[in-house]
């Protein structure tokens, strides 16, 4: 074969050519040196001298193809509705194969004479090109054009009846009765719809789209809508959910079996719009029931069947939002008893577990059901019971700490109690008002601390930590320093008693006594002890230990001053004047009462009084402990008064021979509740000011409703203060010169260094 | 480490003193409060109790300011007292006291 160009006689080449096309294009056997021979005459003729014979060629080609395609046409027409698609789709399984065969034949032809004239992108897109010739045809290749003759040639006067019967056979499908066989024929038949835009840079699914799967969406749309209402009419919506659930399903794999990938979506957006969205209220109404009776298998049917639409869950947001409300409020709202606390806290995990167990296993896990968890959950934890009344639960779930904490005869293991107080930062983490928490956790632990009532020090510390990781350092500030004072305190005692002793052998007189003290650090310890009325005479007794370590402590420290908490005392007395001795624990008011018999064997209260330096009416509350607990007696009997006289109770005897005297106002009244929500207030204005002096401090300018966004922003992890209290802390910070207004604006402030 | 200290008593040896006293003191747990010895427990300058750290430190909430009390009391010869980070700044403007105008001298600082 020479590459040489030369004369070519186009007649007699193409007469020759032709015949292999044919071949070629009914998948007929070519044999490979024939093939190779036209291959070579393609060539020629596109190389052709003088002239090259290429245009000729692409014209007869295309002459030729579209007789060969008219012909087809008229073969598969004949077939008749019953026969149609099949036909079709034998006679494009080999048309378009063999155009395949063709365009390799026409490789040069392909390349060299058609790609270069084709049109550039740049072109197009500038409409530069063939502004001179508008009804110039420009060429394709030849794969490309046999498709595109195929398209006006076969598609074009068959597309109804492919496609209505395309449509009927799919609704077979549906019913469940399509033959096997049309599968194929069916998909292929489709397939041949995008087959042949293929080629094309864009629109390639025009023709597609067009044809078939416009009106196709419209058949099911109908189909879905009608088969949406004979549901209704014979099913109630368990059934209802789970037919549409299932016919999803089905047509998402009849999309696999027959479409274009990109139909999918729609296909799907098509069943939702025609059994959900045409639903959605009745579905929204019945959710409502669904939610209300905890219907979970039904609510897992309808959570997927609503997701995907834009406003499809919202309402069934709200109406758990209300129901998980309302269970919670219904669980802590009959609360009684001893235990009010452990009910309370133990019911709120009850419910946050039981709804967090629904929403994982019915929604998924969906987020904004948890939110709707968190929102329901923080109402009822917040709840007010009545206007103007502070929700308890800060109190509570301090108490049921502190139940947890504090050494217990019950046979709670320490896990048991580990876990439990885990379990309870949940709840915290829903109180609003975590500083007023914080204050009745610090005075329960200080209680716990001073009375010596922890199960552990492990255990409290490992709640202070969690308390500090859900709200910071900040939080749990004033906590671990109570725990410093314990541990300063030890060191102080082991300091005091060697130099006790040392003092000893220098021939001082010891104390007599065994003498212990915890040393607090004001401010640090929420003890609200109600002010003395006037200085409390100490037993002389102990005057001797009170000097002897003050003495010692203000060696050790400078510029301080000691007060003594009587009420926190504790005294162990040894009685000697009963049949048998006894040992007992009492508070320090008890035993200086108690000591006065030392000296008289009757006394009137008054006296008593007098000379313990304090009122009538705290005498008569410690005289009424020792009287209940029958180491005292009175005379005459009835209402205690300043007249009164009291005696020892000289037959008293116990099977105990060491026991404790509950010292009067031990418990917790209402009345401690009160101060603790007043000093929550005070600590409030300080945290405020604090805020406002570290933001200004790092942005020395800011604009008023700045600042007050950004210490909305860092108060809100432990309370929400309101806008007037940040207000009047500015007010208070220009007033002490912390910051100033500028002079430029009103509404802005500037740090003052 | 709260048992320690009531375990780490000084004992009393009353038993061995031969009495007719109808009691004997055995132990006394006594609980104490400390607080600095001042006239006014709220610091003139930024009105935060003197047992509070000063607003400035409580602003900057200083990680390693329990256990230690970084934010002490300064009394001046005039007897008055404020927090010492207070007064430090505020004797760079003007060294008098803020309360009563006398020259500010340090008297004793707290520990
Ligand atoms: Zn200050
Ligand atoms: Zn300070
Ligand atoms: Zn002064």
């Amino acid at each position: 074969m020479s590459l040489k160009p030369k004369r070519v006689d186009f007649s007699q080449t193409w007469d020759i050519l032709q015949q292999t096309v044919k071949g070629v294009i009914t998948l007929a056997d070519v044999p490979r040196s024939t093939w190779n021979d036209r291959f070579t005459d393609v060539y020629s003729l596109c190389v052709a001298y003088p002239e090259p014979l290429a245009d000729r060629l692409y014209d007869e080609t295309k002459h030729f193809l579209d007789d060969h395609v008219s012909e087809l046409l008229l073969g598969v027409s004949k077939q008749g509705d019953a026969s149609l698609l099949q036909a079709y789709h034998s006679a494009w399984t080999e048309y378009s194969q063999g155009i395949d065969y063709l365009h390799q034949l026409y490789l040069y032809l392909n390349q060299q004479h058609i790609k270069k004239q084709k049109t550039t992108e740049a072109e197009i897109i500038y409409g530069a090109s063939c502004a001179a010739a508008a009804d110039y045809q420009e060429q394709m290749e030849i794969g490309e054009l046999g498709l595109d003759i195929w398209k006006r040639k076969m598609i074009t006067p068959l597309k109804e009846s492919l496609v209505s019967l395309l449509l009927a056979g799919i609704h077979g499908d549906r019913l469940g009765k399509a033959r096997h066989a049309t599968t194929d024929v069916i998909c292929g038949v489709i397939q041949s719809f995008v087959r042949v835009e293929e080629y094309k840079k864009k629109g390639q699914l025009d023709l597609y789209q067009q044809i078939f799967e416009e009106p196709f969406l419209e058949d099911s749309g109908n189909f879905y809508a009608r088969e949406a209402s004979e549901l209704l009419q014979k099913s109630d919506v368990s059934y209802y959910m789970e037919q549409v659930s299932w016919r999803f399903s089905q047509e998402e794999l009849r999309c696999q079996k027959f479409l274009h990938s990109s139909s999918a979506p729609k296909v799907r957006q098509c069943c939702q719009e025609k059994m959900v969205a045409a639903h959605l209220s009745w579905l929204h109404t019945e959710a409502d029931v669904m939610i209300e009776n905890e219907r979970r298998r039904d609510l897992s049917f309808l959570y997927p069947l609503l997701r995907p639409l834009p406003s499809g869950l919202a309402p069934l947001i709200r109406k758990l939002t209300a129901h998980i409300t309302q269970q919670g409020l219904r669980a802590i709202g009959t609360l009684q008893g001893d235990n009010v606390h452990t009910q309370f806290v133990e019911s709120m995990l009850d419910v946050h577990t039981k709804y967090y167990e629904l929403i994982k296993a019915v929604f998924k896990g969906d987020q904004a059901f948890i939110s709707a968890l968190d929102k329901a959950c923080s109402a009822v934890v917040n709840h007010q019971p009545a206007s103007r009344q502070p929700a308890r639960a800060a109190e509570l779930l301090a108490k049921y700490c502190d139940s947890l904490l504090k050494k217990s005869s019950r046979g709670t293991t320490e896990g048991d109690v580990e876990e439990k107080l885990a379990r309870s930062i949940t709840v915290f983490k829903y109180v609003d008002d975590k500083d007023v928490f914080q204050k009745f956790y610090a005075r329960m632990l200080a209680k716990r601390l001073i009375h010596q009532q922890s199960q552990s020090m492990d255990a409290e510390e490992a709640m202070i930590d969690r308390l500090k990781q859900a709200c910071g350092y900040e939080f749990t500030n004033k906590l671990h320093r109570m725990f410093t004072d314990m541990s300063v305190s030890a060191d102080l005692n082991t300091k005091f008693s060697s130099n006790l002793r040392e003092r000893e052998g220098q021939g001082q007189k010891q104390l007599g006594i065994g003498f212990g003290v915890y040393v607090l650090q004001a401010g640090a310890w929420p003890l609200g002890l109600p002010p003395a009325p006037g200085p409390f005479h100490v037993p002389q007794q102990l005057e001797q230990s009170i000097q002897a370590f003050e003495t010692f402590y203000h060696a050790q420290f400078s510029g301080r001053k000691l007060t003594w908490l009587h009420p926190l005392c504790q005294g162990e007395l040894k009685l000697n004047y009963l049949k048998r001795p006894y040992l007992v624990t009492v508070q320090t008011y008890q035993m200086a009462l108690l000591l006065l018999f030392e000296q008289c064997d009757t006394l009137p209260c008054k006296e008593a009084a007098m000379s313990l330096g304090v009122s009538q009416e705290q005498l008569e509350k410690h005289v009424v402990s020792l009287i209940d607990c029958k180491l005292l007696k009175k005379s005459p009997d009835g209402e205690l008064g300043e007249e009164t006289t009291l005696m020892l109770n000289l037959d008293y005897s116990n099977k105990r021979t060491k026991f404790r005297v509950t010292a009067a106002l031990q418990r917790e009244g209402p009345q401690d509740a009160e101060t603790t929500h007043r000093s929550v207030d005070h600590d409030r204005k300080l945290y405020l000011q604090a805020a406002i002096v570290r933001i200004m401090k790092s942005r020395k300018l800011l604009r008023h409703n700045q600042l007050v966004q950004e210490v909305l922003g860092q108060s809100k992890i432990t309370f929400a203060p309101s806008i007037g209290m940040i207000k009047k802390c500015i007010e208070a910070l220009i007033d002490k010169q912390y910051i100033e207004r500028t002079a430029n604006s009103s509404d802005e402030y500037s740090y003052v260094a | 480490m709260a048992e320690s200290v009531q375990d780490n008593v000084e004992r009393g040896d009353g038993d061995n003193v031969k009495t007719e006293n109808f009691f004997t003191l055995k132990k006394w747990n006594a609980v104490a409060m400390w607080s600095w010895d001042v006239e006014c427990d709220t610091c003139a300058i930024c009105r935060v109790q003197v047992m509070d750290a000063c607003l400035r430190c409580q602003a900057e909430s200083k990680k390693d300011f329990y256990g230690k009390q970084d934010c002490v009391v300064v009394w001046g010869e005039c007897n008055h007292s404020f927090h010492y980070c207070c007064m430090s700044l505020w004797v760079k403007q003007n060294n008098r006291c803020p309360l009563c105008q006398q020259e500010w001298s340090i008297q004793r600082m707290g520990k």
